[in-house]
């Protein structure tokens, strides 16, 4: 009886690990936080990190700074309309002519 | 029997000022134009009216005892047929109304509206089209009044769907300046209407869809020069994040989450763009602004609480710091955009007077904050079938998921209300200070969710989810009716005085009058009055097509006018507009949406009504006529 007490018990604690485990992530509820404001937990089969997994969408970095250049260049194209408008008092939108 | 719309403009006024004295001392507000040129009843200058945001009117020459005999008083189309959201600008006797793409304004003279004063058409790069996510709608205009005159002009403020922000010249409609806000090659386009601050206009940014990282820009309305430019999403710096960031309440989170929350570089396509509404408190010199949905929709794609996407914000006019920001949805699974109305009011709640922000979200919840330092006040469902969480915990902010309603890949999620496009979207809801009232434009829409994969190429949808949308729980499922709701909101109680389904979703706003009559457009094209008080519909008018835009009021030679943006369209109205068949298409709308046609059909402009429909030419039969001369042949 101990030792089937013992098997049994040591089963239980493993399905209640398991069911904690399984419980805690499939019960993602957003309330466990690592940080204030930080609580986002992985669900329950799905990886931390996706680099490196089927989930990783593999961005190509070139991509990615597409945005940041274009808002660059729309700013200083912006800034010489506006050195212009203030020196002459006349707004010139196509800067290949100032 | 008329009552005296002078004297019930004065009353309330005087009213306002009261209460404002005693609940918090005198207010500095006299030195603003625009605060002041939105007490006078005869203009509604600026989106919301004024900078409460609260599409509230003290008027009351129409109200429950006339409205039934509202009629037409003038019309005019402005001959495009995508989605009219928005509404006019009225200042000194003038409304200037915009359209949707290519987004051309005009100027009518409120004395003789038959003539058109001036007219901007811009010339835009017709690739813009292609990368708009939901119709191809402009959300309106922004004025500035001159403090300069001799150097210069009265300005109106105009987003183009390219990405160009003008000023032009309101006595003429001439070009002022014309800056580049945003790409089109990168997918990030205009929607939003500009906001004017003082001597700054503020621009929002459209573009989530397509994974554009959302920034916020201050231009200076003299010279067209940026000011400053805050993103929703990256190193602090670029947030505008400070030492005193949440100071009141660090549990919302403070420094280093813009990187923290992300895994890699993908805050750099994660989103955030506001396309919504503002509102503004010059004692605090605060502007308050929802961030829009992280990119893509599919969840899997980015780990972390993604901030600060979905955020309340709360920045320092001047320079764009943020003073606070509460995150509503953090890591967002739904497509739950956070842009919504924002409308300032000053109640007591608790018995403490409360400097209140008010924000109907996309993801089922009406907040309200102290819009002073963000303390979370009050969190209720926008409609008891809200099933994505269980409450909001006011002590932490967090809401708290319901883990059977998530989304992520491998998996197809079901029955999840709200849907994407919220118990609320961009409709711009009112506030009667009064009543105590929010009069909300309300989604009822659930949904099926199935994420896929897909890669990052600027200037290409960036979304990987499939949806299909239906009626809530309340609606009529097998026939695809029943998809809104407009409601009364009392925040202090949190509790809704009356509400009542509608057709389809109640996607323009409403406008909320002293007179006791809210005023609503219905997607299915009807322009309705309700009793204030009690949710009884006294009036309503079909229009030529759809309305998603909101109402305004004004007063012009003693007479209060009511005016609506008809125009079917908007991402409700995708379907139609583009002639859509698949359930899915449209990002999900056109299965939820399918029966829109047997009600109404494309059209757009502007409805304008009174009491009789008096109006400049029931008054003089002979205005604006090339001749009053008869020639006749004698007999």
């Amino acid at each position: 009886m101990k030792t089937t007490f013992r098997m049994t018990g040591a089963a239980l604690a493993g399905a209640l690990a398991l069911a904690l485990t399984a419980g805690s992530a499939a019960a993602y509820d957003g309330t466990n936080c690592k940080a204030p404001g930080n609580c986002w937990e992985a669900k329950p089969g799905y990886p931390e990190k996706i680099a490196g997994t089927k989930y990783d969408p593999k961005h190509d970095p070139k991509e990615l700074a597409k945005q940041g250049d274009s808002i660059k260049a729309m700013e200083e194209r912006n800034a010489k309309r506006v050195e212009n408008f203030k020196k002459t008092g006349k707004w010139v939108y196509d800067v290949s002519k100032l | 029997m008329r009552r005296s719309l002078s004297i019930g403009g004065f009353a309330w006024a005087s009213c306002a000022a009261l209460a404002i004295s005693g609940f918090f001392g005198a207010a500095a507000f006299a030195n603003d134009r625009l605060i002041e040129l939105a007490k006078d009843p005869q203009n509604w200058p600026m989106p919301g009216h004024d900078y409460t945001a609260g599409n509230y009117s003290p008027m009351d020459q129409i109200n429950t005892g006339n409205v039934k005999d509202l009629r037409v008083a003038w019309s005019f189309s402005t001959g495009l047929l995508n989605g009219h959201e928005g509404a006019p600008l009225v200042i000194d006797g003038v409304m200037y109304i915009n359209s949707s793409f290519p987004n051309n304004v005009y100027a009518l003279e409120l004395s003789n509206p038959g003539k058109i004063k001036w007219q901007y058409k811009p010339k835009q790069d017709p690739a813009a089209r292609s990368v708009a996510c939901c119709d191809l709608v402009n959300r309106g205009l922004a004025y500035w009044p001159s403090d300069d005159k001799g150097k210069t002009p009265n300005l109106i403020l105009s987003n183009q769907l390219d990405g160009h922000v003008v000023a032009l010249n309101a006595e003429t409609g001439e070009m002022y300046w014309k800056v580049e806000n945003s790409d089109i090659k990168v997918g990030s386009t205009l929607t939003t209407a500009p906001y004017v601050v003082k001597d700054t206009v503020i621009i929002g940014s459209s573009g989530a869809e397509l994974g554009v990282r959302g920034y916020t820009t201050a231009y200076n309305v003299k010279t067209g020069e940026q000011v400053w430019r805050r993103y929703a999403t990256g190193p602090d710096d670029e947030i505008g994040i400070g030492d005193d960031f949440n100071k009141a309440n660090p549990h919302y989170g403070q420094k280093g989450l813009g990187l923290e929350t992300w895994e890699g570089d993908a805050w750099k396509i994660g989103g955030g763009t506001n396309w919504g509404w503002y509102a503004y408190d010059p004692d605090l010199n605060l502007i308050y602004y929802g961030s829009g949905n992280p990119a893509p929709w599919n969840e899997t794609m980015r780990p972390g609480d993604n901030k600060w996407t979905m955020t309340i914000m709360a920045r320092d006019a001047s320079d764009g710091m943020l003073k606070w920001g509460y995150q509503k949805t953090p890591h967002d699974e739904w497509d739950y955009a956070g842009v919504n109305v924002m409308m300032l009011s000053d109640q007591n709640i608790d018995d403490k007077d409360l400097k209140l922000v008010t924000h109907p979200d996309r993801n089922g919840v009406i907040y309200t904050l102290n819009r002073v330092n963000g303390d979370l006040v009050r969190a209720d469902f926008l409609d008891d079938t809200v099933n994505v969480w269980t409450h909001v915990d006011l002590k932490t902010g967090i809401p708290v998921r319901n883990p059977e309603y998530n989304t992520r890949m491998d998996h197809a999620g079901k029955d999840i209300c709200p849907s994407a496009m919220g118990y609320h979207n961009q409709a711009h809801d009112s506030y009667d200070p009064e009543r105590g009232l929010f009069y909300l434009a309300i989604n009822h829409i659930c949904m099926d969710w199935e994420p896929f994969m897909l890669p990052y190429r600027a200037g290409q949808f960036f979304v990987g989810a499939t949806l299909s949308m239906y009626p809530g729980p309340k609606g009529d499922r097998a026939s695809y009716l029943g998809l809104g709701q407009v409601k009364a909101y009392n925040a202090p109680k949190g509790n809704y005085k009356w509400s009542v389904m509608e057709r389809f979703a109640a996607w323009g706003g409403t406008l909320a009058t002293k007179g006791g009559v809210v005023f609503y457009p219905t997607l299915d094209g009807y322009f309705k009055a309700r009793n204030s008080d009690t949710g009884e519909l006294l009036w309503k008018f079909k229009m030529p097509s759809g309305g998603i835009g909101y109402p305004i009021t004004y007063e012009h030679d003693g007479t209060q006018y009511v005016a609506i943006y008809y125009g079917v369209g908007g991402w409700a109205g995708v379907g139609l507009v583009f002639d859509l068949q698949d359930p899915t298409a449209g990002l999900g709308a056109v299965g939820a949406f399918r029966n829109l046609q047997n009600w109404t059909q494309q059209g757009g402009g502007v409805l304008v009504f009174s009491l009789d429909g008096k109006n400049p030419y029931s008054e003089n039969v002979n205005l604006d006529e090339y001749s009053t001369e008869i020639v006749t042949d004698g007999t």
